[in-house]
C-alpha cells in the first residue's frame, strides 16, 4: 500500500507553494516521505531513571500510528521529544527534516508549527470562545488578520463546529470541547497530529465519534500519531501499533491489536 | 513589526482586564511601593535641604578693632573674597550692630540698655559666609592674620558636628534607600510573578501552537510596563493633592524651610516613573522567561 501525500494540501490550500523541503527516507526503509525519524533515542532524566531506552521509531507521511502501553511506559516522554519540549539524552530525533537536538532556539517555534498536539484536558482557554481559541494558535504566531478567518472556518468546518463557533468552552460537551483542540491543531496545516489520550476523558460513543474525527484528517493525508489506553479502539481499527514497555519499543506491528497477538 | 506591535499592545491591553483582579492587585502593590519609594525620597532630599540651608548659615565672625577705616575693611574683604572657601562677605558697621541689637531685644519684649550709654560698645564686624561648612579652619586662620582684626569667634565644635551630622544623615539616608529600593523590587517582581503565573495555562497554549519568544514575551511585558504606569500615575496623583495641605502644614509647623519644591517634584516625577515602568518591565521580563524554551 503506499499513500502518496500530494505535494499541496488539502486542508489549507492558501498554503500551497509554501512546502519544506525535506530529506528522504532513510534507506530501505521506506519508500515514503518520513516524517518522524527516531534513531536510537535515550532519555534518561536527571534523577537517573531511562524513560527511552534505545527507541528506534519511522514514521511516514500519512501514517495513522497507534501509541500503546502502559502508564510510566515511556508515551509520554516520546510525546516531549516530538515538540522538542526535552532533548533526547543519545540518539536523533528527527522531524520533517530537522535534527531537533541541533535546532537553534529561534527555530523551535517554526518546528512546533509543523505538530499539531491534541491532549487529554483539551487545554482551551476558557475566556476564549470556540472561534478564539482556534484563531488563537495563528495570532500568536503572527499570521495576518485577514488569513485567520478563513483558515479558521475551513477547519471548524473540517470538525463540523460551524454552528458552535461563538460558543465558550463550558458551554460545549466534552466531545465538542476536544473536535475545538483537534481544529486549533490543525490549523497550521501541521506535518503530523499528535495526540495524547484524546478521547481519555470521554464516553465511548463520544470516543468513536473523535476517532472517527482523526481518521478522516488522516485520510485527508496528515500523519497522525494517537498514544492510547483503549484497548477496544485499537484493536478493532487494525492499524499500525506502536507498543512500549519500560522505556522500549516491544512491539511494532501493522494491523496489530492493543496486545500482542495469540 | 507594526503588526507584531499592536498585537503585543492589544494582547497586554486584553490581559490586563481579562484578569482585572489579579492586575489591580499587581496596581495597588505597585502603587503603594511607589508611594513608599517617592515618600522616603522626599523625606530624604527635605533633610539634605535643611542640613544644606543650616550649612549656609555657617559664617565666620570677625570682630574688627575700632576705628577701622573704610579703606582696610575693603582691603580685608578683597583678600577674603580671593580665597576659594568663601561664599561672601558681609561688613556690618558698629551703627548697624547697634541697630540689630536694638532690635533683638525689642523683639524679645526687654529693655534696650545701650540708650543709657554715650557711645556704641559693639564692635564692628566681618561676616564671613563659606561654601562649605567644612572649611572654617581655613578662613577662621586667615581672619586671625589679619592686624585690623580683633579676635574671631570660635565655631569649631558647631561646625564640626554639623559636619559629621551631615555625613551621617547622608550615607545613611542612600542606604536606607538602596534598602527600600531592593524591597520595593522584589515584592513588585514577586506580584507580577505571581499574575503571570496565573496565566500560565495561556502560555503553556502558545508555547504548544509555536508562538515564537518575542510573541509570548512582549505581551507580557507590555503589561507589567501598564501596571508600572498606572502605579506611578496614582501614585503621582496622590502626591500632588497632598503636596499643597503638606507644605503648609511643614511651613505652618516649622515656620521655616524654603524647600525647592519644584526640583523635588521634578525628581520625584522621573523617579516614580521610572520606577514604575521599570519595575514592572523588568518583573514581566523575569517571570515570563520560566515559561520559554528551555
Amino acid at each position: 500500500m503506499t499513500l502518496t501525500r500530494p505535494r499541496s494540501s488539502r486542508l489549507l490550500p492558501w498554503r500551497n507553494g509554501h512546502e519544506p523541503s525535506a530529506d528522504g527516507p532513510p534507506d530501505g526503509l521506506d519508500s515514503r516521505r518520513t516524517v518522524l525519524v527516531l534513531s536510537d533515542v535515550t532519555k534518561t532524566y536527571p534523577n537517573g531513571r531511562d524513560a527511552l531506552k534505545d527507541v528506534d521509531l519511522v514514521v511516514p507521511e500519512g501514517d495513522f500510528v497507534f501509541l500503546v502501553g502502559a502508564s510510566g511506559a515511556g508515551k509520554s516522554t516520546l510525546i516531549r521529544l516530538l515538540i522538542r519540549d526535552e532533548l533526547p539524552t543519545r540518539g536523533t530525533v528527527t522531524l520533517d527534516g530537522d535534527d531537533l537536538a541541533r535546532l537553534p532556539r529561534r527555530r523551535v517555534p517554526h518546528v512546533r508549527r509543523k505538530v499539531g498536539i491534541v491532549f487529554q484536558d483539551f487545554k482551551l482557554l476558557p475566556r476564549k470562545n470556540v472561534r478564539e481559541n482556534v484563531a488563537f494558535a495563528l495570532e500568536v504566531t503572527g499570521t495576518p488578520r485577514r488569513k485567520i478567518r478563513p483558515a479558521v472556518d475551513r477547519v471548524l468546518a473540517l470538525v463540523g463546529l460551524t454552528g458552535q463557533a461563538e460558543q465558550y468552552p463550558h458551554q460545549l460537551s466534552g466531545g465538542e470541547q476536544q473536535r475545538t483542540a483537534i481544529a486549533r491543531a490543525l490549523v497550521h496545516d501541521p506535518r503530523i497530529v499528535i495526540a495524547d489520550e484524546p478521547t481519555g476523558n470521554l464516553d465511548p460513543l463520544i470516543s468513536w465519534e473523535i476517532l472517527q474525527l482523526l481518521l478522516r484528517i488522516n485520510e485527508l493525508g496528515v500523519t497522525v500519531m494517537m498514544a492510547t489506553h483503549d484497548a477496544d479502539i485499537v484493536t478493532a481499527l487494525r492499524r499500525r501499533v506502536v507498543a512500549l514497555e519500560d522505556g522500549r519499543v516491544i512491539r511494532d506491528e501493522v494491523g496489530g491489536g492493543y496486545h500482542r497477538a495469540g | 513589526m507594526i503588526g507584531f506591535l499592536l498585537f503585543s499592545l492589544s494582547r497586554a491591553w486584553q490581559g490586563f482586564w481579562r484578569n482585572a483582579a489579579m492586575s489591580l492587585a499587581a496596581t495597588a502593590t505597585m502603587t503603594l511601593m511607589l508611594m513608599l519609594l517617592a515618600g522616603f525620597w522626599i523625606i530624604q532630599a527635605g533633610l539634605l535641604a535643611s542640613i544644606q540651608f543650616v550649612e549656609e548659615r555657617v559664617e565666620v565672625v570677625a570682630d574688627l578693632y575700632d576705628g577701622t577705616t573704610t579703606a582696610q575693611v575693603s582691603a580685608i574683604t578683597a583678600r577674603l573674597n580671593e580665597m576659594p572657601e568663601v561664599r561672601e562677605v558681609v561688613y556690618v558697621s558698629k551703627d548697624e550692630a547697634l541697630a540689630r541689637y536694638r532690635e533683638q531685644r525689642e523683639a524679645q519684649g526687654e529693655d534696650d540698655l545701650t540708650q543709657y550709654l554715650d557711645s556704641n560698645p559693639l564692635p564692628a564686624s566681618l561676616e564671613v559666609s563659606l561654601r562649605d561648612a567644612e572649611d572654617y579652619a581655613a578662613v577662621t586662620e586667615a581672619l586671625t592674620l589679619e592686624p585690623r582684626v580683633e579676635k574671631v569667634k570660635n565655631i569649631a565644635d558647631t561646625a564640626d558636628r554639623l559636619v559629621t551630622l551631615t555625613n551621617v544623615l547622608s550615607t545613611a539616608g542612600v542606604a536606607l534607600l538602596l534598602v527600600i529600593g531592593a524591597i520595593v523590587l522584589f515584592i513588585v517582581i514577586n506580584t507580577i510573578r505571581l499574575a503571570v503565573l496565573g496565566r500560565a495555562e495561556e502560555i503553556e497554549v502558545m508555547r504548544l501552537v509555536g508562538a515564537s519568544d518575542a510573541f509570548i514575551r512582549w505581551p507580557f511585558v507590555f503589561e507589567g510596563a501598564m501596571v508600572g504606569l498606572a502605579g506611578a500615575v496614582i501614585t503621582l496623583g496622590v502626591l500632588a493633592a497632598a503636596t499643597d495641605p503638606l507644605s503648609r502644614f511643614m511651613y505652618e509647623f516649622f515656620e521655616i524651610l524654603p524647600i525647592h519644591v519644584g526640583s523635588i517634584s521634578r525628581d520625584v516625577t522621573l523617579l516614580v516613573f521610572g520606577a514604575g515602568t521599570g519595575l514592572g518591565v523588568l518583573g514581566a521580563w523575569v517571570s515570563v522567561r520560566t515559561y520559554l524554551i528551555r
